[in-house]
């Protein structure tokens, strides 16, 4: 045999060896069913949402402590392209496309059982006084609702609400716009009425005051 | 205003029904929305932007850089082909103070189709990913009678197997890389084979844009091979150390389309390249700063790799470091590098210049002192920073700054004084690409907006001025050339699918 036909043939014995030394426990197929959810939160979910869905970038949510029913609801929303938030269609409809209902469940469960976000808030008190306000009162004056009657007293959700406290500020701000001015996510239509009169100044404290929450 | 001024601005005017044509394209892609997307967003379904900071490219986001890092292989095998095409037309701002205005400024503001390349990329299996690139030059070169020919070669290659063990408690990406161009396996957009503008003007196409600037770089550049190891730890601490060969045997795909004997040829296996960074990410901020080296034997001649001692010796140093905040709508990145070359010549050469002076037979001002030998040594530092901004991925802007400063040779001088006193220009080289000085010094700035109506789409301007070109602000060529008369409006339109 050549040297280089021997170079050729070790090669590809090397590749075929490494092929046989994938494990499904570390794999980043999203169109393999057999992945299991973990793996799939280990190995590509962490990439944006962080080791645990305690996520780094104000970009992408926290997904730890998320209340499963809500998640669950979310990803198909993705998946069925029916959520059109840019976020949304710019990451989540290709990442989705291939889940099954069991992964999904599975991711679902993951994330709930992981310890919650604990985000530093800078802001200055009188931002976040003003946001618990709007959190545990509501908006008298323009009928709004305390956020608290849904979400929860400690912002901690319950079943397709979605937990909020230790969210990024940044990221809820961006929903709640897209709530007031969009119909990007027609499964959250209730937060259409919510938020349409909330202003900026509203949104900014709110978000703030729920940023730090989980922190207390 | 000064003549010369409105005449300089009055140059740029010829690239106005370039310019007309990029807006009518614009405001033809602000209707189609972004549904094709190339090889790796298909196989993720993700938008460029998931890794391309603000959509640039090719700078990686953290994310970005993840991909690449576990090998190309997170999402599900797609059909693994992808293509990009560039149409640009540029314009000098002197082409008075030229021998052969012709010849040097043969597609001056004229649109030109300058390169496309073909990408095949993608999820081979779990742990095996490719990033391969080969590039058609529409204005590879010129026959004898002027015109221009077009020419296909392997680009960027990269092969990887990657794996990583990642838990509540630890995150280790571990890889090995076969690739032809020292750095391109680098996930940070600093590194030598990616600090740069894309898209770039075709070199024999448009005089003096971007692409003719300085940018820290390894000696041996692409198409060679090589095998590295690589480490992410914790996302604190990544390390790389791996060797290169020439390309031939099983490699021989890594320069396929050069003709073997116009490769890079190094000595041995024995030219190693080393990288070591430290990263660091908090809120919608990222930094990192590293180090790299790469030390390479590289024969004078690459046809001819019988004499040991016809080898060269570079050794490669470099420092970098780059900034990334991202948070929608908002993408800024600064990134900053500096390398310093140290090039011993081969014993052959050391011994051909001996006593000869100057390598070109040029002398002092008096036309009879000699000028001294050609360096044994020479020594290079390359500085080059870039700060950009890019909002809601459409609409950029950027401004770069490059230095390269270097001992000087008289190997580098091409133009100078014969035996008569009077100055002169080495045939083998053009007068506005010749150097008065022998030193390489290389000074200037470029400056980029650019606007993106879909993801595959990009129409751009850049401007690059000098303040120092081939070792001299003024009169570099002996002849009356000034850098400034270098400084091009660069347009382009980019595509990729």
């Amino acid at each position: 045999m050549k040297p280089n036909h021997m170079l050729l043939a070790m090669t590809l014995t090397l590749t075929i060896m490494a092929a046989a030394c994938t494990s499904i426990e570390r794999s980043r197929d999203l169109a393999n069913p057999n992945v299991s959810a973990q793996t799939l939160a280990e190995q590509i979910c962490s990439n944006c949402h962080g080791i645990g869905g305690r996520s780094i970038s104000p970009n992408f949510p926290a997904l730890a402590a998320q209340q499963p029913d809500y998640f669950i609801k979310e990803v198909k929303e993705f998946r069925n392209h029916s959520r059109s938030d840019p976020a949304g269609f710019e990451y989540m409809w290709g990442l989705s496309r291939s889940l099954t209902d069991e992964q999904i469940a599975g991711l679902a469960a993951y994330y709930s059982r992981q310890p919650a976000a604990s985000q530093k808030t800078s802001e200055a008190s009188g931002l976040t006084a003003a946001g618990q306000e709007v959190f545990e009162k509501g908006v008298a004056s323009k009928n709004i609702p305390a956020c608290s009657v849904c979400h929860g007293a400690q912002a901690q959700g319950q079943g397709g609400v979605p937990r909020l406290a230790g969210q990024h500020a940044d990221y809820l701000a961006k929903q709640l716009t897209v709530f007031q001015r969009t119909d990007a996510r027609p499964e959250g239509s209730i937060m259409k009425t919510i938020a349409h009169d909330l202003t900026e100044q509203n949104i900014e404290s709110v978000t703030v005051f729920l940023q730090g929450l989980s922190a207390k | 205003m000064k003549a010369s001024t409105l005449q300089t601005q009055c140059r740029y005017f010829e690239l106005i029904p370039f310019f007309v044509c990029l807006m009518i394209l614009g405001s033809i892609t602000l209707s189609f929305d972004a549904q094709a997307l190339p090889a790796f967003a298909r196989q993720t379904g993700q938008n460029c932007v998931s890794c391309h900071a603000g959509g640039q490219f090719p700078e990686l986001t953290p994310y970005g850089r993840i991909f690449k890092m576990t090998g190309y292989t997170i999402g599900e095998r797609t059909l693994p082909f992808s293509a990009m095409g560039v149409i640009n037309a540029a314009s000098v701002a002197d082409r008075s103070k030229s021998d052969l205005p012709a010849d040097d400024f043969q597609k001056n503001g004229n649109p030109v189709f300058s390169s496309a390349s073909l990408f095949i990329a993608g999820k081979v299996t779990d742990n095996i990913g490719l990033f391969s690139q080969i590039t058609y030059d529409h204005y590879a070169g010129q026959h004898a009678d002027g015109s221009f020919y077009g020419h296909s070669s392997a680009d960027n290659i990269d092969l990887r197997y990657a794996d990583r063990f990642v838990n509540e408690r630890s995150d280790l990406i571990v890889g090995v890389s076969v690739n032809n161009n020292p750095s391109v396996s680098d996930p940070w957009n600093t590194a030598a084979a990616w600090m740069q503008y894309v898209p770039a003007a075709s070199l024999t196409s448009h005089q003096f844009t971007d692409a003719n600037t300085p940018y820290p770089g390894n000696s041996t550049g692409g198409n060679i091979a090589g095998i590295s190891g690589y480490a992410y730890w914790n996302a604190l601490v990544y390390a790389e150390l791996g060797t290169y060969q020439t390309a031939k045997g099983l490699f021989r795909p890594m320069s396929a389309g050069m003709p073997a004997a116009e490769t890079t040829k190094l000595k041995g296996r024995n030219n190693p390249y080393w990288r070591l960074a430290l990263t660091h990410e908090w809120g919608p901020h990222n930094v990192m700063v590293g180090v790299s080296g790469n030390y390479a034997h590289i024969y004078d001649d690459p046809a001819d790799t019988t004499n040991p001692n016809s080898v060269h010796r570079v050794k490669t140093t470099g420092v970098d470091g780059q900034y990334q905040f991202l948070l929608d709508p908002h993408t800024v990145t600064a990134q900053i590098a500096y390398t310093r070359q140290r090039t011993n010549y081969s014993a052959n050469e050391i011994a051909a210049n001996a006593g000869v002076g100057s390598p070109f037979g040029f002398f002092a001002a008096d036309g009879i002192t000699s000028l001294p030998d050609a360096n044994s040594a020479d020594t290079t530092n390359t500085f080059r920073t870039k700060l950009s901004y890019v909002y809601q991925a459409k609409y950029g802007g950027s401004a770069a700054y490059f230095n390269l400063s270097g001992t000087t040779n008289t190997a580098n001088q091409s133009s100078g004084y014969d035996n008569t006193a009077t100055i002169i220009v080495d045939p083998g080289t053009s007068r506005v690409n010749s150097n008065f000085s022998g030193n390489p010094a290389m000074r200037g700035m470029t400056y980029e907006l650019f606007y993106t109506p879909i993801q595959y789409v990009r129409l751009g301007g850049q401007y690059t001025a000098y303040s120092k070109f081939n070792g001299a602000s003024s009169n570099y060529d002996g002849l009356g050339r000034n850098a400034k008369d270098n400084n091009t409006l660069f347009l382009y339109v980019w595509a990729a699918y």
